[in-house]
């Protein structure tokens, strides 16, 4: 009865970002018009770097989810990745070449991270929410004992890089361009049908000759990847080494995912409206903030935003 | 040498054999034919050419060559394909996403989305006509009707360019011409020197497509003659074996149907003016002891009507009584409590929890029509005792999963289900799809059994040979419509066909169906 | 009864392997071992007392996961992830209305159950009426209770427990067995009973197996669904309030520490999240299970990091001897 035929029909269902677009618009309208320095250069790069960190996470969620699983220990990788950077580099003197090796180790350890998910899930067949928890459970632990305690600064070129730019180009738009277009690349991979046929009904999938388990092995790594990319943004932030950095990334990241209009149950979906989703609740933040409001509602207010926006979301997913 | 040859093929599953040393051969540039009752092991046998299922012992050749494929994919690289009912789609993906699924056509390493949509649009042009306005390539499967689903699967699997292609129950939902349209696609594979194997269970498809046939039984391969060698009645007896043949075959000649209902019969259901997406004015009336058959090409309406009598689909407009009670805006619950029971044939949407025990599905209907706080198990295994042994149902314990059950068993159980609530009117929704010979004569038998006891029944069929066997009438649906009554002399094979297609100004298929 | 009746003794013997498989057989295994090691270790970590101390804690534990048993055989992803955020909002309203006095506990008591089973039904019907998924809802609905507790409390801990209630979660009622394991018992057996004993139970696990079919035989998946999370709110109500006793008083994050060991001992217990199977009293040896091993670490004094690292790849291998799902090839 509600047959789609060729044309803006389908298109516009398919474009499940478009929610959390309008949504990200809205609210920078509100946020602009109680802070009018918004549009400010500073003022959006500074924003630029508070989101960014969740933008890399959410789209590393959004393999994991656009597959039907879920990565709960994301969050941990996020704490594991900049304590082993921080680490290395500092073992090694705090040269360039320590930096490099650095991030490169924490790059692998995002990557290992999510190999160890992807195994346990599409190989071993656990169960993913709870494999990703005991997982997320285990990546805090090391990351507490690779640096028991916040500290350990990292060398300042780091940092400072990190806040500068290149070209006259801020770091943080570069490393985003650099994400988005990844990103696309990817999308135009045949893994990125198999993930989706994957999440939208993996018996059919394997049926057809998807190679099933190693798509959700490959969004699992992709995730400790984008992962491990958040991280080395979060360590030019913060500037040190922090084994609780990631705590709260997991439940966000899902937040945005979910925001952006991708179906938890998977094969529905994209990374771009994780991208907007993320954005989404930075604002809702600078909003909260901004509008003045006692500190103590705060929580209340920005989890009932929250909450209205996932139920908004998912409905207009569901059409 | 014959393309393939399966020899001694052995698998167990826990306790249950499933294949029992089977042979086969496969010539290039024919049409197999695999037949046998359900639990045969003929899907066992598929999926092992498939790569899907490791045999646990056995040969599998290729031109000669010895293989063993550990995954769907290593089967499709040796040029396997494989048409599954409604297992090889993903809903939420396109249509031409879904065709080219795997392989799709790349440049530069990437996907190249317009040779995709060239391959997709050039793949449905083969159903030109037979498919209706809506299907088009970037349509979301889920929107599709069952048939147009089964076309796609169709497509996608000739599309793997396979030497060997498995169908599994091709033709389940597809109308006439849409059948027709896919013989001819058989017919041209065959001359391309490829090799079929056709699993149907309608004899008369059989006999159209097949060059040799190949019966199951008991995990083995009993017999395999050519097609013209053979007829109906033989074939039937390989599959049963030993145990007696005769009494409701599928397709029982007409001529042995039941008396007529007599005339002083109370009306049990009466249906005015009914309308639900799908369903256009119906109006019927139906007594007691009268076995009712819908007609028609598949996705006329007529299971549309059962789903909406019974409260399953919203949307229901017009006057429904049972036993004189008006039913108004039915849900299941409000419809069990008047004395109403649904059977489908699609058992695993509709009919069983798999996971849970034969005996709490036996018990939902009980539980629904009694209420009730308390669910004494003991107590209910009792009442349901004298239903479990009208069913001849076969089990070890009553507390073992439903998933534990052949097919055929399983749908015995929703029956039983239903029979425990005492029904007055059944409605039956195509309810042997996918079960094997004796399951059907079995459920025949009794449906008749409660027509007698004087329940009234609907039953839709999309085997004629069903409602000419059992069916006093039949109502021939067209667009929704009752479009002929069929009855006594006038009720044969060639009148139902003929009414099927009758309608001016409809046409069939277009507006088939979308499953729920 | 049946055309095939297996033989009398193979049906015992099938019995006797469905009992060994059980998962509270395998759970309380694994619990007596994990106990034996610890004995080893450190002499007295069996001790009665110990293992009664044990079990008080995995009382707790127990009671937020029959909440969660139920929504988890519900299926359609069903989870409670609010269970967290309800437990400390109970154990907060419960700590000022009863504020010290033996008197208020009725009121309290009654008070906790009809906030918990409140908040757990706007989960249910934010979940069958606005279709969002259990995972999102609960998780949002956890934020929300956040804030109202940053609110009510301000940030610091108040209320108070009644002695009586204290005494109920700490002190030994009959024959050294503090009231609160008494309390367990009776809500296992009462959720037992729901499970397997009533109508309702049957149509638990007929909505969780299959929806379609459940729907079509008269039941009502969602209105059932949207109970089902109530009743999650109010065992995590419950919770809550015996968690008051238990610390004496309160502070805002006190909950949050139940959320996901109460998914685990409910997967550990052999409830499958897919819904439709399971039970509580695999969930009972989960929570012992869990709450054993965690002690152990403790005993061993692994230290904070170790002893994560250790819990979570002990999980990973609990997972490995039961947790795992169907394969894709039949």
């Amino acid at each position: 009865m509600s047959a789609a035929t060729s044309g803006i029909g389908p298109r516009l269902r398919r474009s499940t970002w478009l929610l959390a677009l309008g949504s990200a618009l809205l609210l920078a309208a509100i946020n602009l018009a109680l802070q009018p320095s918004f549009l400010e250069p500073g003022v959006m790069a500074s924003n630029l770097t508070t989101f960014l960190p969740l933008i890399l996470v959410a789209i590393g969620q959004t393999w994991v989810v656009l597959a039907s699983d879920i990565d709960l220990s994301i969050g941990s990788t996020v704490s594991l990745v900049n304590v082993v950077t921080v680490v290395v580099i500092d073992a090694l003197g705090g040269d360039a070449a320590a930096i490099a090796a650095g991030m490169a180790a924490g790059v692998a350890t995002g990557l290992g991270c999510g190999l160890v998910n992807g195994l346990c899930v599409a190989r071993l067949r656990f169960q993913p929410i709870v494999t990703t928890f005991a997982t997320g459970v285990v990546f805090a632990g090391l990351a507490l004992m690779v640096l028991p305690e916040a500290g350990l600064p990292v060398p300042e070129v780091y940092w400072r890089g990190y806040a500068g730019g290149l070209f006259g180009v801020r770091s943080v738009v570069l490393v985003l361009a650099a994400a988005l277009l990844l990103c696309l690349v990817i999308e135009r991979t045949r893994f990125a049908r198999a993930l989706r046929a994957s999440g939208g009904q993996m018996q059919a999938a394997y049926q057809s000759g998807v190679p099933v388990t190693w798509t959700r092995i490959r969004a699992y790594l992709l995730a400790g990847f984008f992962a491990a990319l958040a991280a080395l943004c979060l360590t030019g932030e913060t500037a040190s080494g922090d084994p609780l950095l990631g705590g709260a990334y997991a439940l966000s990241s899902i937040s945005a995912v979910v925001l952006g209009g991708t179906a938890l149950a998977g094969g529905v979906g994209g990374f771009l409206g994780s991208v907007f989703g993320a954005v989404v609740l930075g604002l809702i933040g600078n909003v909260i903030f901004f509008a003045r409001l006692p500190f103590e509602y705060q929580t209340l207010v920005q989890g009932l935003i929250v909450l209205a926006a996932l139920a908004g979301g998912v409905l207009v997913a569901r059409r | 040498m014959p393309l393939l040859e399966l020899s001694d093929l052995r698998k167990r599953y826990g306790g249950i054999v499933a294949l029992d040393g089977a042979d086969l051969a496969l010539e290039a540039g024919e049409v197999h034919v695999l037949i046998g009752a359900n639990g045969c092991g003929k899907s066992t046998l598929c999926k092992v050419i498939a790569g899907s299922v490791l045999p646990d012992s056995g040969v599998l050749r290729i031109d000669g060559a010895e293989r063993r494929f550990r995954s769907p994919r290593e089967a499709a690289a040796a040029g396997v394909g494989v048409f599954y009912q409604e297992l090889s789609l993903v809903p939420s993906l396109s249509v031409e996403d879904n065709l080219l699924l795997g392989r799709e056509p790349r440049r530069f390493g990437l996907v190249d989305r317009r040779a995709v949509r060239r391959e997709a649009e050039r793949q449905l042009a083969l159903f030109a006509g037979a498919l209706g306005p809506e299907l088009a390539p970037d349509s979301r499967v889920a929107d599709l009707s069952a048939d147009q689903r089964q076309v796609v699967e169709i497509l996608k699997v000739l599309g793997e360019d396979a030497r060997l292609i498995l169908f599994d129950e091709p033709t389940s939902s597809l109308d006439r011409r849409q059948v027709a349209i896919f013989f001819e696609l058989v017919r041209a594979l065959k001359r391309e020197g490829r090799t079929v194997v056709f699993i149907s269970h309608r004899m008369d498809e059989i006999f159209e497509i097949g060059d040799r046939v190949s019966v199951m039984r008991d995990g083995r391969v009993v017999e395999t003659t050519a097609v013209a060698d053979t007829d109906p009645g033989r074939i039937v007896r390989a599959m049963v074996g030993g145990e007696a043949a005769a009494g409701g075959a599928p397709g029982a000649a007409p001529g042995t149907a039941p008396a007529p209902a007599r005339p002083g019969d109370a009306t049990l259901l009466r249906v005015d003016g009914l309308s639900a997406p799908r369903v256009d004015g119906v109006s019927l009336e139906l007594r007691a002891g009268e076995i009712l058959g819908l007609g028609g090409l598949h996705g006329q309406g007529q299971s549309a009507l059962l789903r909406g009598l019974f409260g399953i689909e919203p949307g229901v407009r017009g006057r429904i009584e049972v036993e004189g009670r008006p039913l108004r805006r039915p849900t299941p619950a409000d419809s069990i409590r008047a004395g109403l029971a649904y059977i489908s044939g699609d058992r695993g949407r509709d009919g069983v929890a798999l996971l849970r025990p034969i005996l709490e599905n036996l018990a939902y209907g009980l539980v629904t029509r009694e209420g009730g706080v308390a669910f004494p198990r003991g107590r209910v295994a009792g009442r349901l005792g004298p239903v479990v042994e009208r069913l001849g149902l076969r089990f070890g314990s009553l507390s073992d999963p439903v998933r534990s059950l052949s097919g055929g068993n399983q749908q015995k159980v929703v029956i039983g289900r239903w029979l425990a609530t005492a029904p007055r009117v059944i409605l039956l929704d195509d309810p042997t799809k996918g079960i094997d010979v004796n399951a059907k004569a079995d459920l025949f038998r009794m449906v008749r059994e409660l027509a007698e006891a004087g329940a009234a029944i609907l039953l839709y069929s999309s085997e004629d040979g069903e409602l000419l066997g059992h069916a006093e009438r039949v109502l021939v649906f067209n667009g929704g419509r009752i479009v002929r009554e069929l009855s006594g002399e006038g009720l044969t094979r060639h009148a139902l066909n003929e009414a099927a297609y009758a309608t001016p100004g409809a046409t069939p298929g277009a507006e088939a169906g979308a499953a729920a | 009864m049946s055309a095939q009746n297996p033989s009398a003794s193979a049906a015992v013997r099938r019995r006797l392997g469905a009992l060994a498989l059980h998962p509270l057989t395998l759970a309380l295994a694994a619990a007596v071992a994990l106990l034996a090691l610890g004995e080893a270790i450190s002499p007295g970590f069996a001790s009665p007392g110990q293992i009664v101390s044990q079990l008080t804690i995995a009382a707790l534990l127990g009671m937020v996961a029959a909440g969660q048993t139920l929504v988890i055989i519900g299926g359609r992803e069903g989870i409670d992830l609010s269970v967290g955020g309800v437990i400390s909002l109970c154990a907060f309203v419960a700590g000022n209305l009863m504020a010290g006095t033996d008197a208020a506990i009725p009121l309290a008591l009654a008070a906790t159950l009809a906030l918990g089973f409140a908040v757990g039904l706007l989960n249910g019907l934010g979940i069958v009426l606005l279709r969002i998924p259990p995972l999102v809802m609960t998780l949002g609905m956890t934020g929300v209770i956040q804030g109202a507790l940053v609110i009510l409390t301000r940030g610091v801990p108040s209320g108070r427990s009644a002695p009586a209630l204290t005494a109920l979660m700490n002190q030994p009622l009959v024959a050294g067995i503090p009231g609160v394991l008494l309390l367990w018992a009776a809500v296992a057996l009462g959720v037992c009973l729901l499970l397997h004993n009533t109508a309702f139970g049957v149509r638990v696990y007929a909505i969780g197996a299959n929806p379609e079919v459940a729907r079509i035989a008269g039941m009502r998946p969602e209105r059932i669904r949207a109970l089902l999370f109530g009743l999650s709110g109010m065992f995590a109500g419950l919770t809550g309030f015996l968690v008051l006793g238990y610390t004496g008083s309160v502070f805002v994050g006190i909950g949050l520490q139940y959320v996901l060991p109460s998914i685990v001992a409910v997967v550990i217990g052999g409830t499958s999240l897919a819904g439709g199977i399971g039970g509580y009293l695999g969930t009972i040896g989960g929570a012992i299970t869990l709450t054993v091993l965690q002690s152990l670490l403790i005993t061993l004094d692994a230290g904070p990091a170790g002893r994560q690292v250790i819990f979570g790849l002990t999980l990973l291998v609990l997972l490995l001897l039961y947790g795992r799902q169907r394969g894709l090839r039949g």
